[in-house]
């Protein structure tokens, strides 16, 4: 190296707003409302609790028996939520690709330019993720408990919203749907694949607890509350693949449990390896 | 101000940057020149914290850019075409990406304008050319009005105009006073764009210098005089500054001195000449030469040429 030519003008000092955990957020929300798999996704699980509640509400024949009162909000919570097993799944799909999409198409470059911390990034982005899916799945749950209410009180079953009964589940499924959501991106996040986090996270949320319920080993049948779909659909009355064995906070615990893993792996990973 | 020390990139057993050291300055274009897999954009992607530095460390204004509160208005970067989600519009990507540091979507027009995409912004980006998704790439970069700005290959996929585009536009950026790193195999846009060169081969700096420099060295005149007379004629110019070189026993490569004095002198002494001719090597050549043993694809066939193998020795004298 010889000469250094001199500066010809002093250095250019940027100026204005900085990064902030708000702006964070509202980038996410950006992105996860301008990609048409969030809308087709929304739809979906919206469209799909609505056509099951209708589906089931009608098809039930009570033949002449009466639902006591007492047990009438729970009994109508049923159709209500019967979504909820479906629409998991499709924002199971949502979750990954909210993450595995920026992987395959280069846009984390982009992402992690910009945040290049990157641990906001992936929180702001469960935040995002959390609250859009809690709110679709309330539509669905309270959508469908009045298509259900629809048809039900012609057979005498109705329920009012402000009676917990009811009202609990309705809330307990949406809150399980933005879960599951969350708990995918932290697995999308995890493989950076589309394909195999949607292969890893529906299998786990479905395969895992058909596979285990068919093998004949009593250790095995052990485990079936503590897998995710089961624990999540138990702590609303819908019983998947096995028959309810704790309590409500204890499932809704065992369904935190699995989204803290999935996030802190997603965190370990994002944080060490190359974008 | 971008500075780079003992910046080492490993691949498993692979060294992709290998210990190098430089600093780009404020005020100027510098070209960052190598060929493929030279380490060019692995080391633009270790400034902006995409990867993580095997040994050594880099820092932009002073801190490594992680650490900056607003790293969008600190550096802007194009690293390639495809760092954007096809599913989304350019005007959604930018505005998401603007979000992160609250910059108004009043900017994101503006960039759009700047970059001549207004047509396209609200199309989705999977059905853009690769010269639109290079112009995106630029409007991204430039969205935080930048300090310092680091382009990959920027001109990759433009048309005539656009190249012409890029290039007026660092060179007006640079001149008010930001930092602007461009990187490039093509020695010819280098030329016209950048004031100061860092090349890069195999990982390594292998040269660092002002462009006017590098082309005088490379530039340098070499003459080719075929005489029977070879040992009398070298005779004639022992010199520091010029260079003689015996190829062949009746063959001489001249190198400091013009034609025209070499055969006015040989006159002088009687020597008879059979052969004079001046060889100027191209700007394009004298970079081969540079990097030619350290290139990592190489396609086969090709003899060397004299004529460039000359002037590599020459360059990499000056250079030092």
């Amino acid at each position: 190296m010889t000469t250094i030519a001199p500066a010809p003008v002093r250095a250019f000092v940027p100026s204005g707003s900085g990064l902030s955990f708000g702006g964070e957020l509202r980038s996410e929300w950006i992105k996860l409302r301008t990609v048409r798999s969030t809308i087709w996704s929304y739809a979906t699980v919206i469209v799909i609790s609505l056509g099951l509640a209708a589906l089931m509400s009608a098809s039930i024949d009570l033949a002449g028996r009466e639902i006591p009162a007492v047990e009438q909000a729970t009994f109508l919570a049923q159709p209500a939520t019967f979504g909820v097993f479906f629409g998991q799944l499709v924002v199971a799909v949502l979750g990954v690709l909210a993450i595995s999409g920026e992987y395959s198409t280069g846009m984390i470059r982009s992402s992690i330019t910009a945040v290049p911390r990157r641990l906001p990034m992936l929180a702001a982005k469960a935040v995002v993720l959390f609250v859009c899916t809690f709110v679709v799945g309330l539509i669905s749950t309270i959508g469908s408990y009045l298509v259900a209410a629809m048809f039900l009180a012609g057979k005498g079953v109705t329920a009012s919203l402000a009676d917990p009964d009811l009202l609990l589940p309705l809330l307990g499924g949406a809150v399980y749907l933005a879960l599951v959501a969350v708990f995918a991106l932290g697995v999308g996040a995890m493989l950076r694949s589309s394909a195999g986090g949607i292969a890893a996270s529906l299998g786990i949320l479905l395969l895992l607890p058909i596979v285990l319920s068919m093998i004949p080993a009593q250790w095995l049948a052990d485990l079936l509350p503590y897998l995710i779909s089961n624990a999540g659909l138990a702590s609303f009355g819908l019983n998947g693949f096995t028959s309810a064995s704790f309590e409500t906070w204890q499932n809704i615990l065992i369904v935190l449990g699995w989204v803290a893993v999935s996030l802190a792996g997603a965190a370990v990973l994002l944080k060490r390896r190359d974008a | 101000m971008i500075q780079a020390q003992s910046l080492t990139k490993r691949y498993g057993s692979k060294t992709a940057v290998d210990a190098v050291d430089f600093t780009v300055q404020p005020g100027r274009v510098t070209g960052f020149l190598g060929p493929n897999g030279a380490g060019k954009s692995t080391t633009m992607r270790m400034i902006v914290g995409l990867d993580r530095p095997t040994h050594g460390s880099v820092t932009v204004n002073g801190k490594q850019y992680r650490e900056h509160k607003a790293p969008l208005r600190e550096v802007g970067v194009l690293l390639d075409a495809k760092a954007i989600h096809t599913g989304r519009s350019a005007y959604n990507h930018l505005l998401a990406m603007a979000a992160t540091h609250s910059i108004p979507a009043s900017r994101v027009k503006e960039v759009i304008e700047l970059t001549g995409l207004d047509s396209v912004a609200r199309k989705r980006v999977g059905g853009f050319s690769l010269g639109m998704g290079q112009r995106l790439g630029i409007a991204a970069a430039l969205l935080g009005d930048p300090a310092t700005l680091i382009l990959d290959e920027p001109v990759n996929g433009l048309d005539p105009e656009g190249v012409q585009w890029v290039r007026h536009l660092v060179r007006h950026l640079a001149a008010e006073g930001r930092t602007i790193m461009l990187s490039s195999h093509l020695m010819s846009e280098m030329a016209v764009t950048a004031d100061h060169l860092i090349v890069l081969g195999r990982g390594r700096v292998i040269a660092d210098a002002p462009v006017a420099e590098l082309i005088g060295a490379a530039t340098r005149k070499t003459v080719r005089v075929r005489t029977p007379y070879a040992p009398e004629l070298a005779a004639l110019f022992q010199s520091a500054d010029i260079t003689v070189t015996r190829t062949e026993a009746d063959l001489l490569e001249i190198v400091g001195v013009t034609a025209a004095d070499i055969g006015n002198q040989a006159a002088r002494a009687g020597i008879a000449l059979h052969e004079l001719t001046p060889i100027s090597a191209s700007l394009e050549e004298a970079y081969m030469a540079l990097t030619q043993n350290d290139v990592e694809y190489r396609t086969g066939g090709t003899p060397d040429d004299p004529a460039a193998e000359h002037s590599v020795a020459d360059l990499q004298e000056s250079v030092r």
